[in-house]
């Protein structure tokens, strides 16, 4: 009757590091790892699992000659969000 | 902060939560109007001063073989400030991408519309070169679509407000001549800069 939610999404942490993305253009890894309080190895690995999916795009830069990892969502991943929060609301009101 | 099982109200929650917590901060933007705003009103004050310097100069002193020196002067006064202006952004800019962390959607907007707007200044002053009129109703123009189109997008009333002042002194610019256009384009700047500049500094983040 309903439309499976995205596994790779139905993830409190990936869902939240996601809705972050579709928010903004760039998103550097420290600022992830501030808004959720994660550990950087568990934002790491979430982050590898939605880049193998195609849903975001990593870059690793310098900053500061620093190590800096930015983050942005792409196009698969933001119809990946719409379709996922277009499943919600049938969960939440199944008559739409 | 790990869990696989949300229930469909929890998901609503946490993407609400990530974007409600995303925190615009547009203060920063301050400095780029408060830059410009003294580095511009300075450059058409010091026009004006200049100009009423030499109009107490004979004619003849004001030629240098086929050269206009109140044209030279006119044109040295703001290539030496807006060097100076682009010299101070440009370590400004560079300041503050070292402590930016999130760059949004709006970020990119502004960006790119004020990277399309900085040639136009250019071509605006080529075309009046070439067409013999006055730059400021055109510059007062263009400055005044690019102000009003930021305050928009951040949503900010003062920088709106400043922007549209544009529109208003760039018809009034083509009621002057000569040094008294110079004051009009350093209100303009006062206006349409400096007092959003100040607002946007003292706003809440």
């Amino acid at each position: 009757m309903y439309t499976d939610l995205d596994p790779l999404l139905h993830s409190q942490l990936r869902l939240a590091i996601i809705s972050m993305l579709v928010a903004s253009d760039k998103v550097e890894f420290t600022h992830i790892q501030s808004e959720t309080k994660a550990a950087a190895g568990n934002i790491s690995i979430q982050i590898k699992k939605l880049e193998d999916a195609g849903y975001i795009k990593v870059e690793k830069t310098f900053k500061n000659n620093y190590p800096n990892t930015m983050i942005s969502i792409t196009k698969k991943g933001i119809e990946a969000f719409e379709t996922y929060v277009n499943n919600l609301k049938k969960y939440i009101n199944p008559k739409t | 902060m790990e869990k696989d099982n949300l229930t469909p109200d929890e998901s609503f929650d946490i993407i609400n939560k990530a974007i409600s917590n995303y925190k615009m901060n547009y203060k920063e933007n301050s400095q780029v109007f408060l830059l410009w705003g003294w580095i511009l009103t300075l450059a058409s004050i010091s026009t004006f001063i200049l100009l009423k310097i030499l109009s107490n100069w004979e004619a003849h002193e004001l030629r240098l073989g086929k050269w206009e020196l109140k044209g030279l002067f006119f044109l040295g006064n703001w290539i030496v400030f807006c060097s100076i202006g682009f010299i101070i952004m440009y370590f400004m800019v560079r300041k503050m991408k070292k402590n930016k962390k999130v760059y949004s959607h709006i970020d990119k907007f502004i960006d790119n519309l004020w990277w399309v707007i900085a040639p136009s200044f250019f071509i605006a002053i080529f075309i009046s070169i070439k067409l013999e009129i006055a730059p400021p109703p055109l510059m007062l123009l263009i400055g005044g679509i690019a102000t009003t189109t930021t305050g928009l997008a951040i949503k900010f009333k003062p920088l709106i407000f400043g922007g549209m002042s544009f529109f208003v002194f760039s018809i009034a610019s083509t009621f002057f001549t000569n040094e008294y256009l110079a004051l009009v384009v350093s209100a303009a700047i006062i206006c349409g800069y400096l007092i959003p500049g100040y607002f946007l500094k003292a706003a809440k983040e």
